[in-house]
């Protein structure tokens, strides 16, 4: 599937000197151009079922339950749900067999929930029919590729995600430069960016935002608490994730995710990249 | 570095008289003169607090205003935090807990009122202490704790009633669905028009309503509600081991989760009565710095955005996305999560960029002083900033504002100097003061901050070089409850986190009391006589965390 590139990459970067930060390009060409590098230690955990020997160690200690041992009476397995996991890598830690690692989270954002699940040891499931999506995506992709305006609700997050959807509009990131706008009304908006596990007292808010906005629209869901209520999700205080409230789009994982996360998922909500997380597991990036 | 010394390893002084002079802003008595002070003035039996570095007395209901106005009186401290604990299972009703902080080395004072078990009730400290309030609101909803005489007996973070407190054993307490009944308080007369805002806000900010009411331009008054993003968080630290309580803690407030987290494991490691090395105390102490950097940034990039001046924006949000790059190199997190564990770190830093730190610090310094000229040299700049949203001291003073917001109405509180903690033991740390109140004096204390945050982290990042033991052994948890108090100066000013472990280990109770919770009524006061359009501005320049008030 193609879609007019509306847009060409930025320039390279040029350097900045010291101290000023006032010379030189400080915007990523991302995502037009490459991935930038990340500096730091990668966070995502990725099981090695050659090592693991479904001992549990790991889920024992996920905080959040993302990652689950079938229970007796089924084939042994187990299953890894990026939409609930936090990225802290105690898992890996946890390990005695080392058969987690860690791996990049940029480029994790889905169109379907069951593809951030990653299911070992056992056939994979079928994943839900993209035909339906697939028509709608390319209907967004034609309205929106160009000029995409987002109004953004906190539905009761922690504020980390926050940070995160504000920095893409920092010079680093700046969001306006791929021809996407973050709107003060949702009157105004193309589509909705979701962060938070939607508390009880945000729920009729939200539902409020959602159809105050002219169709058509979409919804995205950020982060953890977003896409499952994350370590919330346990709170009689909360609903535990968007798609129980609104239908959701995109699913961007992550506690937060980075604004490069968020760039991707919002590329992808324009059909501007293939997925490439697929059944919860991460294929190497198409070649352009 | 210091370690707090243990019970019985300090030897009272011999008899010197308790004295009741101030030293400049605080009081400071030495732990046995406190101590004294408490019995001479009626409190006592009194009792060590080892995890919470402080005095503890247990209180009769009868007796609580006036053992609460006697240590915000002769005593001079502040209440620090109001809570309450179920206790039922330790054979007990309903406990409520006054936490008075004292500055170093005055240990401070814990006051603890055991309730009975049915209809527990407790004299409101409301007419003395007006900043207990929001305390008492919350008390009285999720424990059911009635506040005789109070004034406000409305609900604070729940917006639809429960069936039973939420906060009592005995199994979760899902809200109804009913919505509980709220009413704002009305201000009438000719030409008065009332303005909603929120709880959806145009920026990408949290959640919050504020009720204005407005005569022509000027705003008469501000009503603010919260609880839009309440998730029950003091309750999901229940029963949990303490080490996983780390991932809730850091949750609290997400721009500040390495406070929430050395808080956290700082209060847990009094309570087990671990210490740590020196330089484990000096790697949190940059990671603290580093956040405070790039929050404050944010900050000033808001105060300079809300003027209408997108060039002192960028270039402060340049300096932002540095510190968080400093952050994402050393441990994985641009936020900094999940790092900092009980015993040490979770995972041991990244080092490979660790000789990179100064040089981009020094260059951060150098790029929000230069900003800061530049936006004292824009008129345009300086009169949106002069005179606007003014807190005075006196106010500032009677409702405890803590953090940047106290500092530049006049007063000089910072935990890190005033009870240091961690790698700020023996430690100077200049605290940057203003005078007028405006949003001008606390962007310039921010400022100022910001450059003393890039001193410190130069500063620890230096005693890092020889590399670090990453984590202590954490003992097992012993057959003996145990509670801990960690207080840390994040960004916005005091946070505390108390923790009560239970005969098994886990984590029974768990109060965290956000700079904001005390601080957030501020924003009341500053907007009355100005425009509704400037309200941004006012909202930006203190920067309140919603979550962080919400939990």
């Amino acid at each position: 599937m193609t879609f007019p590139k509306v847009l060409s990459p930025a320039a390279p970067k040029v350097p900045s000197p010291a101290g000023s930060g006032l010379d030189g390009v400080e915007t990523l060409g991302y995502p037009l151009g490459a991935l930038p590098s990340v500096r730091g230690p990668p966070r995502a955990p990725q099981i090695d079922p050659t090592r693991c020997d479904l001992d549990g160690a790991c889920a024992r200690e996920c905080p959040t339950g993302a990652i689950t041992l079938r229970g007796p009476g089924q084939p042994p397995g187990i299953s890894l749900d990026y939409g609930k996991c936090l990225f802290c890598s105690l898992c890996v830690d946890a390990c005695p067999h080392q058969a987690l690692s860690s791996g990049p989270m940029e480029e994790m954002a889905v169109l379907d929930r069951s593809d951030l699940v990653l299911v070992r040891g056992a056939p994979t499931p079928a994943g839900a029919p993209h035909a339906l999506r697939e028509d709608l995506r390319k209907r967004v992709g034609h309205l929106f590729a160009g000029s995409l305006s987002i109004r953004t609700v906190d539905a009761g997050s922690c504020n980390g995600c926050e940070v995160e959807v504000g920095a893409l509009s920092w010079p680093r990131y700046d969001l306006e430069r791929l021809g996407i706008h973050i709107v003060a009304s949702p009157r105004h908006a193309d589509a909705l960016l979701v962060t938070g596990p939607v508390t009880r007292n945000m729920r009729l808010a939200l539902e409020k935002t959602y159809r105050a906005m002219p169709t058509p629209s979409f919804v995205v869901a950020v982060g953890a608490c977003g896409i499952s209520g994350g370590p919330f999700a346990a709170s009689a205080e909360v609903e535990g994730g968007v798609d129980r409230v609104l239908p959701v789009e995109v699913y961007v994982p992550g506690c937060p995710p980075s604004p490069l996360a968020l760039l991707y998922g919002l590329w992808l909500a324009l059909g501007q990249v293939e997925q490439r997380m697929v059944s919860g597991e991460l294929r190497s990036p198409p070649r352009s | 570095m210091s370690i707090p010394t243990r019970e019985g390893e300090e030897s009272p002084p011999a008899s010197p008289p308790p004295t009741l002079a101030p030293t400049g802003d605080v009081w400071r008595r030495t732990r046995a003169e406190e101590e004294d002070l408490l019995l001479r003035l009626g409190l006592g039996p009194t009792r060590w607090s080892l995890g919470e570095r402080m005095w503890w007395v247990s209180v009769h209901p009868d007796g609580w205003v006036a053992a609460c106005e006697q240590v915000t009186g002769p005593l001079g401290h502040p209440l620090s935090t109001l809570f309450a604990e179920d206790v039922q299972d330790r054979g007990g009703g309903v406990q409520v807990h006054a936490l008075f902080l004292g500055n170093d080395p005055t240990p401070g004072v814990h006051l603890c009122c055991p309730l009975g078990e049915r209809e527990p009730k407790l004299p409101s400290l409301g007419g003395t202490l007006p900043y207990v309030v929001p305390f008492e609101r919350e008390i009285a909803e999720m424990f059911g704790v009635e506040f005789e005489g109070a004034l406000d007996r409305r609900p604070l973070l729940l917006h639809e009633t429960h069936p039973r407190p939420p906060l009592r054993r005995g199994g979760p307490s899902p809200p109804s669905g009913v919505r509980a009944p709220y009413a704002f308080t009305p201000v009438e007369g000719e030409g008065v028009h009332e303005v909603a805002v929120g709880p959806v806000h145009a920026g990408v900010i949290e959640p919050g309503h504020f009720r204005f009411q407005v005569l022509g331009e000027k705003i008469l008054d501000l009503e603010t509600r919260f609880g839009y993003t309440h998730k029950g968080t003091e309750r999901l630290f229940e029963g949990q081991t303490v080490g996983r309580g780390t991932v809730w803690a850091e949750s609290v407030s997400g721009d500040m989760s390495v406070a929430g987290g050395v808080a956290y494991a700082h209060a847990v490691e009094r309570a087990l009565d671990l210490a740590l090395p020196p330089e484990v105390e000096e790697a949190r102490g940059l990671l603290l710095e580093l956040e405070r950097v790039a929050f404050l940034s944010g900050d000033v990039a808001g105060i300079s955005l809300d003027v209408g001046y997108a060039v002192g924006a960028a270039r402060a949000n340049i300096q932002r996305e540095r510190a968080y790059g400093l952050l994402q190199a050393l441990t994985g997190s641009r936020l900094g999560r999940f790092a900092v564990g009980v015993g040490g770190f979770r995972r041991p830093l990244a080092l490979e960029t660790l000789d990179q730190i100064p040089g981009i610090l020094r260059d951060i310094s150098e790029a929000i002083q230069a900003l800061f000229d530049l936006l004292l040299d824009k008129s345009s700049v300086v009169d949106r900033l002069q005179g606007t949203g003014i807190v005075p001291r006196w106010l500032a003073e009677m409702l405890h504002f803590l953090g940047p917001t106290a500092r530049a109405s006049g007063l000089r509180i910072d935990l890190r100097a005033d009870r240091p903690y961690g790698a700020y033991h023996g430690r100077e740390v200049r605290v940057p003061r203003g005078l007028a109140g405006d949003v001008l004096a606390r962007l310039t204390v921010k400022v100022q901050e910001i450059l003393e945050a890039c001193r410190l982290a130069t500063l620890f990042h230096r005693s890092l070089n020889g590399g670090v033991a990453w984590r202590v052994p954490v003992p097992a948890p012993n057959s003996s409850a145990a509670a801990g108090l960690g207080w840390v100066e994040s960004p916005r000013g005091e946070l505390l986190v108390y923790v009560q472990t239970g005969t098994d280990g886990r984590l029974q109770r768990v109060h965290v009391r956000d700079a904001s919770f005390l601080t957030w009524p501020a924003i009341e006061f500053a907007v009355r006589g100005n425009i509704v359009p400037d309200f941004p501005l006012y909202n930006k320049s203190l920067n309140l965390s919603y979550s962080g008030y919400d939990r």
